[in-house]
């Protein structure tokens, strides 16, 4: 049995645990009577007790064994979980965190929790009890040799209960010298024979130099409900020669049946690797190795495909079509374990409200839904900075104390909603506060002051909002109050372009501001629909893609103020993908329209062909290529050239921006 | 003839201690964490021991210990559960429901073994 | 993983790959190159700029390719049976960073002693200073140290990534 450091895997456990704890003592602070929470918080307590004096940490178990020691009169029920001491216990938490994390750092910080702990139990009517879960095993105090007599026999369901007395005699004998006796006299008939109940009585003197505690030991998992006698003997008392070879045949008769249990041994090996049910813990790597394999296989197999294509061999084609069947089996497979909801993320921010709310004295209930929403999990991790950062700033920002909020007819308490959503080929993830909102012209003059924006610039509040992104654009009280974290909203706006996601800002004064970031379901391999624009071949999402149609000849000769389509009775906007990219080529006679929608918004590509679908490995673009926003990545395709794959959301927005631009136009040309 | 022994625990870290220690010592050893899954692996699989912990989600020790002995393929073999206290009321519901021994947390690869080789020998 | 801003001192002489651009020939460190690979279909990326115009497949890696010749303000005839892609691999920001570069011809592998290095003169030369980091002499041919460090450092980084907000209009 190989595998990572135990050590480490309790490390990894802890902090689970630890997260786990966080959440029952947040929860318990919402519903204190609920007995499911205690139970949990205290199983993890225990654990981390438990598994942390194994693997030496001593300080750890310690801490913890008194922080389990007081929350166990909430278990019991003697103490209520009031906030105070979720307050304390949370403390509590952080320290064994602290504790897990630098171990080798001596954190003095534990004793004063622990005093606290103590304060509050101390106040409900309980006087801290100092008990020691470490005792040490009863230590032997050694004599002279000495005979026993020993006589017992096995509880009634000893047998069934899985004591084998062959190995209590073998315990015996490693004391000392024995002498066995068996007394069969209480063996009943044949026909009343249970085959589950032992009926011999042994008797065995003894000679050791152990104490009657060790002997008594050797029975001490049974001994309450056994018959057992141990008496110091006098005088030799010579034993049978028959009834110790009869001992010897049970105890054979004992090997034999243990030697059948295990015979099947290659089944019991299949039961090990049958964990299948239960989760298992791989590190991310391998995963992202795992999905690197998978992209080369994926690309391997596009390139087999092409040539069984190309092929009159049927055999070749069935073959092609098979791997490729499998190939994106395995592909979704592979991906699916990479997803995580997105609850396990938005759980650590009930603690960041906790903490925020007392800090700032305000009055906040956090509401999340979505939780079950899954995300590649380097999405997710790289997510929880960024969402920290808006939350924060939605309550230190965004809601009012308490006072300002009455006097504006509010309720006392401030909301804030974090929601997850699967819409299309992204989720959208939106942060919701009903606080005073973003106070427009405060932005606009700190952005004109900065020389980012024109002072008669004319944009729209959504677009004037992005600016909060801007590095270093902060409003004077931003600066102050979160300082401390030495980050900006920027970072928030570097993370989501790194995920090839986006933000969007609205805001209503007096009524709140609502942050919704919208990231691409995976990072690794997508379903593409391959298009050729000119002379260049360029992959599509697919699940952003809507329809195809082939653009209206009426359309090809329209000039270019009227981009539209009429899709049954709506309007789509659309995007010359060759005056985008500077075609020159001489362009198809009939061109095509490919749908795709980001959001709620629709915009149409006009290609020159649509080649068809293909998995597509997503490979990132270096940083030479981060200024060409129309990409959001490059993949492989099957005859080893690269393709380029059109980032949706920006072309999306570009179609709005146009649309709304030439509206304006149109607008103006009417007046 | 290597023995087979289930190990039940909730924590991998404990499992795995006990995966290592056992293993290293020459046992077969069979994982899982929590009683149901330990319920599923112990009658499906020919265990020669189970250690079990006491306190875990979904199904505990007790209950496991219960449904297990009520169970033909239990007879005979030795469930031994984990507990950090020396609670005398669960050891003695333990006992009650067929537990056939106990190691007290925390216990060190000696103490395991010890344990082990009490009930099922080496 | 080749440490291309730091030029070997007086001592030591610097092993490098001597390639044509437009008739100069120049030296790039032995170290960085990772294969030379002859001319592989190159994906044009639209609206990039010229200098890292294209993306090729190298070994299952999507490479942008760069044109030093755009850098150094030469022509750029398409490639015939001489041209070459050199793949390097520098760090840039401390990041190890793969690339491949145009090379009209490769010539040879050569050591350039230090001694023979000079550094690139303030006047008098073509093109910008900061991007050549010494000339170096065998025979009567002068080499060009390129510094690589400079010309993907400050071309390819963030610096001049957010100019091209207009490049729609």
């Amino acid at each position: 049995m190989t595998g990572p450091d135990p050590a480490a895997v309790f490390l990894q456990e802890a902090r689970d645990l630890l997260e786990t704890l966080e959440q029952a003592l947040l929860d318990l602070e919402q519903s204190p009577h609920d007995r499911d929470l205690v139970d949990s918080a205290f199983r993890a307590l225990h654990t981390i007790k438990g598994s942390g004096a194994m693997f030496g940490f001593d300080d750890v178990a310690a801490f913890v064994h008194e922080f389990e020691t007081a929350f166990d009169r909430v278990r019991v029920g003697d103490v209520p979980p009031s906030p105070g001491l979720i307050a304390v216990a949370l403390s509590a938490k952080d320290h064994v965190h602290r504790l897990i994390e630098e171990p080798d750092t001596h954190v003095p910080a534990g004793e004063p929790i622990l005093v606290a702990l103590r304060d509050i139990f101390d106040a409900a009517g309980w006087k801290t009890e100092q008990a020691d879960a470490f005792a040490e095993m009863p230590a032997a105090t050694a004599s002279g040799p000495q005979g026993w007599r020993v006589v017992f026999r096995l509880p009634e369901d000893g047998l069934a209960h899985g004591t084998d007395p062959v190995l209590l005699l073998d315990e015996l004998r490693q004391l000392g010298d024995c002498e066995i006796s068996v007394r069969t006299d209480q063996v009943p008939s044949l026909d009343e024979i249970d085959p589950e109940v032992c009926y011999f009585v042994w008797d065995v003197t003894l000679t050791t130099d152990q104490s009657r505690e060790a002997i008594e030991d050797v029975f001490m998992f049974i001994r309450d409900d056994m018959e057992l006698s141990i008496e110091p003997v006098a005088e030799e008392t010579p034993a049978a020669e028959e009834n110790t070879a009869e001992t010897e045949a049970v105890a054979e008769a004992g090997d034999a049946g243990v030697a059948q249990g295990a015979a099947p041994k290659k089944k019991a090996a299949d039961g090990a690797t049958e964990k299948s049910s239960s989760s298992m813990r791989v590190p991310a790597e391998r995963l992202d190795e795992l999905m690197d394999r998978v992209g080369e296989l994926v690309i391997a197999q596009a390139r087999l495909s092409q040539i069984a294509t190309a092929s009159n061999d049927l055999n070749l084609k069935a073959v092609a079509e098979e791997l490729e069947r499998l190939s994106s089996g395995l592909r979704d497979t592979t991906m699916g374990i990479r997803m995580v909801p997105i609850g396990t993320l938005f759980g650590r921010f009930r603690r960041l409200i906790f903490d925020l709310s007392r800090d700032l004295g305000k009055e906040i209930e956090f509401l999340t839904t979505g939780e079950e929403t899954e995300l590649d999990k380097t999405v997710i991790e790289r997510l929880a900075d960024p969402l920290v950062h808006i939350i924060r700033n939605a309550v230190d920002h965004g809601l009012e104390v308490p006072e300002q909020r009455k006097q504006v007819g509010k309720p006392a308490w401030g909301t804030v909603r974090l929601s997850a959503i699967h819409s299309g080929a992204e989720v959208a993830i939106s942060i919701v506060d009903d606080g005073a909102g973003l106070d427009a012209e405060r932005i606009r003059a700190k952005a004109v002051s900065a020389g980012l924006l024109a002072e008669d610039a004319h944009i729209s509040d959504q677009e004037l909002f992005q600016y909060i992104f801007h590095p270093g654009f902060s409003t004077a009280a931003e600066v102050t109050s979160l300082s401390g974290r030495g980050v900006g909203m920027d970072v928030v706006k570097r993370t989501m372009d790194a995920l090839r996601g986006s933000i969007d800002v609205s805001s209503r004064p007096g009524e709140g501001t609502t942050v919704t970031l919208r990231l691409p379901l995976t990072l690794a391999i997508i379903d593409g629909m391959l298009v050729r624009v000119g002379g260049g071949r360029y992959s599509i999402p697919l699940s952003a893609v809507e329809e195809c149609v082939e653009l209206p000849s009426t359309a090809e000769v329209e000039s270019k103020g009227r981009n539209f389509l009429n899709i049954r009775g709506s309007l789509v906007p659309f995007l010359r993908m060759r005056e985008l990219f500077n075609v020159e080529a001489p362009k198809e006679l009939h061109q095509k329209v490919v749908v795709v929608s980001a959001g709620e918004f629709r915009v149409g590509l006009v290609v020159d062909q649509i080649i068809g679908n293909s998995q597509t490995v997503i490979k990132s673009l270096s940083r030479f290529h981060a200024d060409v926003e129309t990409f959001s990545g490059a993949t492989i395709l099957g005859d080893g050239t690269v393709a380029l794959i059109l980032d949706v959301g920006h072309l999306v927005s570009f179609g709005q921006t146009f649309e709304n631009r030439l509206r304006a136009e149109n607008a103006g040309r009417a007046a | 003839m290597s023995k087979t022994i289930l190990t039940i625990d909730d924590s991998a870290s404990v499992r795995q201690m006990i995966a290592l220690t056992l293993s290293g010592a020459g046992y077969q050893v069979i994982e899982a964490c929590d009683g149901a899954d330990g319920f599923q692996k112990a009658t499906s699989n020919p265990v020669n021991a189970v250690i079990t912990d006491l306190n875990m989600p979904v199904m505990n020790g007790i209950e496991f210990i219960r449904k297990y002995r009520g169970d033909p393929s239990s007879t005979g073999v030795p469930v031994i559960f984990l507990t950090t206290e020396s609670a005398d009321d669960l050891k003695r519901q333990a006992k009650e429901a067929g537990a056939t021994g106990w190691i007290t947390k925390p216990f060190n690869q000696d103490q395991l073994l010890a344990v082990i080789r009490k009930v099922v020998g080496a | 993983m080749t440490e291309v801003n730091d030029m070997h001192d007086a001592d030591a002489a610097m092993k490098a790959l001597t390639v044509g651009l437009q008739g100069e020939i120049f030296a790039i460190e032995a170290e960085s190159v990772r294969e030379i690979l002859d001319v592989v279909p190159i994906t044009e990326v639209p609206n990039a700029r010229a200098f890292v115009g294209g993306l090729i497949n190298v070994r299952g890696r999507v490479v942008p390719l760069a044109d030093l010749r755009v850098m150094f303000g030469m022509d750029r005839p398409p490639p015939n049976t001489d041209t070459r892609i050199v793949v390097i691999e520098i760090e840039l920001d401390g990041e190890p960073t793969i690339l491949a570069v145009l090379a009209d011809k490769v010539h040879d592998v050569t050591d350039i002693e230090a001694v023979s290095v000079e550094e690139a003169p303030k006047v008098g030369m073509r093109w910008r200073q900061e991007f050549v980091r010494g000339i170096g002499k065998r025979g009567d041919d002068f080499i060009i140290i390129p510094d690589m460090g400079r010309i993907f450092g400050e071309n390819g980084g963030a610096g001049q990534a957010l100019t091209s907000e207009e490049r729609f209009d």
